[in-house]
Order: structure tokens, then C-alpha cells, then sequence
């Protein structure tokens, strides 16, 4: 398959030059000039003070840079780091740099990276964001090690965040995935995984690269491909999770689009995998587990409250189509609610996601609109978390979190029962 | 004289009652093809709507993508549309050969024209069907971004768009009909453009505050904005 893909002259001669590999760590960039040299930094210095006899390589695929990133990494060549301490590789670090096109796209990025491992015939792979500026040595060897040593299929990483940190994967993927696919992965959306060369063989050999889900987030797939393939998952733990630079990244409306866009293309593509599966099981984890770390509450998010308020006023011929009688006659009733009262209750939000899930399977309307249709919905219940748990106790968070896990799975049935239904 | 009178009262009498003695039974005809008309319609439109259903089509009319057009444009499943159009097609049909029986002089030149512009009518629908759905789909889209932006009368901005997008539908689909081109070529410019100096007008006066908030949202507040966002990810 990876003859298949379209790979440069240039692109396969330094693949053929490295020969083959145990580990291949890549980094998808795009105008990161700024960082990329400390990723490199840290991916040589993991190699050298954990794998030190292992072929190993370092991939950078870039989606055309206009800002130098691939010529920092090719300056980069045999310079040396201080960290490294008299202990030297026994083998070449190769450095191989591609270019997959000339806009950004993780999906073609992602398809790269697996063409070049299946090439290389590499054991166990990495994929590091440039953009993590607090990437350490040891978040490479943790990710690598358990698709190496002891035949995991998909590494999902785990991080210390703070409190009001990564509230869309805490309330609505996480649970979500959670309940759907039966295997408790907490970080299936994130810029930092591992997996084995056999599961990238697999998911290179997948006629689905066309799918704007696999485009926008390819990782997440991979991962339920490894689940309902019967493959081993599990977590590594890795760290603080640095919140990006602010107004960096895309928006809360793109985040949903690809997020829960993926998430629910998923349940479409694998659903022979879930509807028969009862209960979840949690996932071995390396290192601890993940950390909550407390954090003062957020500036007041009334603005929130007030796109929510006005979402369901404007919006209610197309929540009608997508919603249950029923359901969107509690959103109308909360959304007319004092905003220092306002709850949204989870039995009502598991319920409308489900809904949600559903509408998009059966296509009620264009399925971007339905997506776009649950961005108000999404901010009036963050607006209804913090408002919650602005006093809150880690603790607390963490058992409301786990809450909402088991209201998701308890209302699984009913996912199923819209799933089927003709309208 | 009075002999004349009453002779030309009779005439006119008999010739009266000659037209509606062969005017009636062909009126009673032509009512009687409509009336049965009627129920073929009726009766094709139940048989073509259960051989639809026995076949499966809402199913592959799903999978084709079809159906997701026709709710885009707001209209029922494929297997009503097309048992409601043989249903019309039927009674048209029907109604037309009745009305041939009445035998009307300019009449029948009119429905042979009808006929001849069948072809017309029926790429005049396919752009209004056509039209519809494009109107419907970037009415909601310009609505969802509206929302989701947090823009002011949301809905002005979706009505709008369609209402544009329907006019220019409209004026293509008769244009296509060849009726009174210029006219409606005249009247298409003089609506699109009092709608667009309108829009710019309400705009630039009316709405002078919240065009500078939709200027500096769109080109300098924007990143404030998305930093404000708590990171979801």
C-alpha cells in the first residue's frame, strides 16, 4: 500500500538510505520554525538515553512552511546536546524531512508517517506536536516503549491538566468514547501518541483517507481502529499538558466540527464493534494516572450563557429536526432560566448528545450543520460546569467527571434505540 | 318588422340551444374524464407509493444521497415526491383532454403550446427545485455561523440570503420559460438591486454600530475572542 501513495524521488532515497528501523518518532509541522528545534532536541536526546542500540529515526513531515522549519532541521544536523553527557548512540540518529503538500493536513500528514514506517518495517512509532514546548525526553520513551517492549497497538497519552483545562474531552469525548466503544481512553483527541508498525500497516492499508474525519483528526481513528480491531491499547503517562499560546488554534466551532465530527463518523464506521457491547473496561496505564491539578475558577463566562440563550431562540426549527419533542422542550425550559441558576442536569445533556449521534447517523440535515447546530448547546453547559464547580474541589470535579462517565453508559440503550429508529 | 324580430328572437334562440345542447354533453364529458382522472391519479399515486415502498427506495434514495437533498430543501421522502408527482402528472394529463373535448377555438391552440413547452416547464422546475435547495442550504449555513459568531439578527442575515438566491431562482426559471424575458430581466435588476442597496443602506446608516462591531470582530477582536474560550482540548 505504501507504494500506493505518492511518495518523492527524494523522499523514498532517504528512506532507503536509513534501511530498516526499530523506532520512528515523526513530527508533522507547518511553519514552526520557532519550536521545532527543541522537539528535535528532545526526540535525540530520548534516543540517546533510552534507546542507545536501537535503529531509530526521526521523521518530519511538513505541510508546506514558509517560514524555514525544514531548513532549522536540516541546519540541525550533527549538532550535539549538552544534555547528552558522554553517552553516544551506538547507531546513526537518521534525520529524513518530506514535504506532503502545500497546506496543512494531519490526515495526509498522518498517511505519510505510516507509509514511511511500513517502508522502514518500524516496530513501534511516535508522533510529537512542535507546537508542545514542554516536550520532555521521557514523553518520547514513554510513548514508544509499550508498542516495543510489550505489544501494544495504540499508545494514548495521559496529562496533568489543570482544573478547567480540556473541558470538551472531559464532558462530552472522553464519556462519550468511554460508554460508545467500551475502553476507558481518556486522551483519544490529542497531538501526541504512539502505536506499533502493525497497526499503522493496518490503518495504512484503509480505503478511508478520503473522510474529512480521517483528515481532521486521524488520531481518534486510529485509536478505534485498534479497539474494535481486537488490538492492545493503553495510556503513558506523560505530563503537564502546556495550554497553548491564547487565541492559538482553531476555535470552539472547528473543534467540535472535527472532534465530535470524528467522534460520531466513528460510531457510523465501526458500529458492528459497539452495539453489542455492554460495560467498559478500563485500559492498563503506564506511569500515574492522570492528575488534576487545581487551578483558580476562569473569568465569568456569561457570554457563554448568552450564545447558548440565543442559539436555542434562533436555532429551534433546526434543533427541532435534530432533538425529540421532549428534549428540546427542557433546552427551551433552561435556557429561560435565571443565569445564576441555570443547570444543565446530565441526564439532559447525555440524553441530547445521543440525540445528537443519532440525527447525524440518520443525516436529518446537512451532518456539518448538525454539528455546528450543537456548538450553543456545548457552551450552555460548560456555562452550567463552571458555574458548578467554581468552588470545587479537585476531588469533587473528579467524581462529577466519573458521574457523567456512568450516566453515558447508562443511557447507552437509548443511543442504540435512536440509533435504529427510521426518524 | 315584428315578424323579423321574433324570426331573428328564435333564431337566436335555437342557436343558443343548439350551443348548449352540444356544449353540455361535452362539458358532462370533460367533467366525467377529470372526475376519472381524478381517481386513476388517486389510484396510481397509492400503487406507485406501496411498489416504491415494497422496493426499498426511501433506503436507496438514503444511501445515494438523495434524500439528504430533498430535506435540505425542506420537502418529504423520495417515494412522496414521486408518488405525488405521478399523481399530478395523472390529473394534468387528464385535465387536459378533457378540456380538448369542449372543443373551444383558441383553446386547443393554447394546450398544444402548453404541451410544446413541456420541455420547458419541466428544467423551469428542475432550476426552482434546484434553487430551493441552495437557498435552504446557505440560509441555515449563514444562520448556524451567524449564531455561533454571536452576530446580531442572525436570522435577518439567513432571510436574506435566501430570499436572494429564490429571486434569482425565480427570474432564471421564468427566464427559461421565455416569459416576458425583458420584463423580468428588468424586474430582477430593479428587486436585486433595491434588496442589495437596501441591505447596504440599512447597513451603513441603521446599523452603524453594529457594522463597526462586525468590522472589528471580523478583523481585530477576533483573537481576543477565541482567547477568552477556555481551551477544549
Amino acid at each position: 500500500m505504501a507504494e500506493d501513495i505518492l511518495l518523492g524521488d527524494d523522499f523514498l532515497r532517504q528512506l532507503m538510505s536509513v534501511g530498516e528501523v526499530d523506532l520512528l518518532v515523526a513530527i508533522p509541522t507547518y511553519n514552526n520554525a520557532g519550536t521545532v528545534a527543541q522537539t528535535i532536541q528532545a526526540i535525540e536526546n530520548s534516543y540517546q538515553q533510552n534507546f542507545v542500540r536501537d535503529r531509530v529515526v526521526i521523521l518530519n513531515v511538513d505541510g508546506g512552511s514558509t517560514d524555514h522549519t525544514t531548513d532549522t532541521i536540516l541546519s540541525m544536523n550533527g549538532k550535539k546536546s549538552a544534555a547528552h553527557r558522554g553517552i553516544t548512540s551506538l547507531r546513526t540518529v537518521h534525520r529524513v524531512t518530506t514535504q506532503y503538500g502545500r497546506s496543512p493536513s494531519q490526515g495526509m500528514a498522518l498517511r505519510t508517517i505510516l507509509a514511511a514506517a511500513d517502508l522502514l518495517r518500524a516496530r513501534s512509532c511516535a508522533i510529537v506536536s512542535p507546537a508542545t514546548t514542554n516536550l520532555d525526553p521521557s514523553w518520547i520513551a514513554n510513548l514508544l516503549r509499550p508498542a516495543y517492549r510489550q505489544d501494544f497497538a495504540f499508545v494514548a497519552p495521559l496529562y496533568s491538566r489543570t482544573k478547567f483545562q480540556g473541558l470538551l474531552a472531559r464532558n462530552l469525548l472522553y464519556p462519550m468514547s468511554r460508554a460508545v466503544f467500551g475502553l476507558r481512553i481518556r486522551e483519544m483527541y490529542s497531538d501526541e501518541w504512539g502505536f506499533s508498525g502493525r497497526l499503522a500497516t493496518q490503518c495504512l492499508n484503509q480505503n478511508l483517507w478520503g473522510e474529512e474525519a480521517v483528515r481532521n483528526r486521524p488520531e481518534a481513528w486510529m485509536a478505534v481502529t485498534a479497539i474494535c480491531s481486537g488490538m492492545k491499547c493503553c495510556q503513558s503517562f506523560l505530563g503537564p499538558k502546556a495550554p497553548p499560546p491564547p487565541g492559538s488554534g482553531p476555535d470552539i466551532v472547528e473543534t467540535i466540527r472535527q472532534t465530535v465530527g470524528n467522534l460520531f463518523w466513528c460510531f457510523e464506521t465501526f458500529q458492528e464493534h459497539w452495539m453489542d457491547r455492554t460495560g467498559t473496561e478500563a485500559v492498563p496505564t503506564f506511569g500515574s494516572d492522570h492528575e488534576l491539578l487545581p487551578e483558580d475558577a476562569p473569568a465569568s463566562q456569561e457570554k457563554s450563557f448568552e450564545l447558548f440563550r440565543t442559539g436555542v431562540k434562533e436555532l429551534d426549527t433546526i434543533l427541532s429536526s435534530i432533538l425529540r419533542p421532549d428534549t428540546l422542550a427542557q433546552i427551551r425550559s433552561i435556557a429561560g432560566a435565571e443565569a445564576g441558576k441555570f443547570r444543565f442536569e446530565p441526564e439532559l445533556w447525555v440524553r441530547m448528545m445521543y440525540e445528537f449521534a443519532a440525527s447525524y447517523h440518520r443525516s436529518v440535515i446537512a451532518r456539518d450543520h448538525i454539528l455546528q447546530a450543537l456548538v450553543p448547546l456545548y457552551r450552555g453547559h460548560l456555562y452550567s460546569f463552571l458555574l458548578e464547580h467554581r468552588g470545587s474541589s479537585v476531588e469533587e470535579m473528579e467524581a462529577d467527571s466519573e458521574a457523567l462517565c456512568v450516566e453515558f453508559e447508562r443511557q447507552k440503550p437509548y443511543l442504540i434505540e435512536r440509533w435504529k429508529a427510521k426518524s | 318588422m315584428k315578424d323579423t324580430i321574433v324570426q331573428g328572437l328564435q333564431q337566436a334562440y335555437l342557436n343558443l340551444f343548439h350551443m348548449i345542447a352540444e356544449f353540455l354533453p361535452r362539458l358532462v364529458v370533460m367533467l366525467v374524464i377529470i372526475l376519472s382522472g381524478l381517481l386513476v391519479a388517486y389510484a396510481l399515486k397509492y400503487m406507485v407509493r406501496a411498489v416504491l415502498r415494497l422496493t426499498k427506495l426511501d433506503r436507496l434514495s438514503e444511501e445515494a444521497g438523495a434524500s439528504r437533498v430533498l430535506r435540505m430543501a425542506a420537502l418529504p421522502s423520495m417515494t412522496e415526491v414521486l408518488s405525488r408527482s405521478v399523481f399530478w402528472i395523472t390529473l394534468l394529463g387528464f385535465i387536459l383532454i378533457g378540456i380538448s373535448i369542449l372543443n373551444i377555438a383558441g383553446l386547443q391552440e393554447q394546450i398544444s403550446r402548453l404541451l410544446r413547452l413541456l420541455p420547458e416547464i419541466v428544467v423551469a422546475m428542475l432550476i426552482l427545485f434546484l434553487g430551493l435547495v441552495i437557498a435552504n442550504f446557505l440560509s441555515r449555513a449563514a444562520l448556524l455561523a451567524a449564531v455561533n459568531a454571536g452576530y446580531a439578527s442572525p436570522k435577518m442575515l439567513s432571510w436574506s440570503i435566501r430570499f436572494g438566491i429564490l429571486i434569482l431562482a425565480i427570474a432564471m426559471a421564468l427566464d427559461e420559460l421565455g416569459v416576458a424575458r425583458q420584463t423580468v430581466i428588468a424586474a430582477f435588476s430593479i428587486v436585486f438591486g433595491a434588496f442589495m442597496l437596501g441591505l447596504a443602506i440599512a447597513f451603513g446608516l441603521g446599523g452603524q454600530g453594529l457594522a463597526r462591531s462586525f468590522l472589528e470582530r471580523s478583523l481585530g477582536e477576533k483573537k481576543e475572542d477565541k482567547a477568552d474560550e477556555l481551551q477544549p482540548l
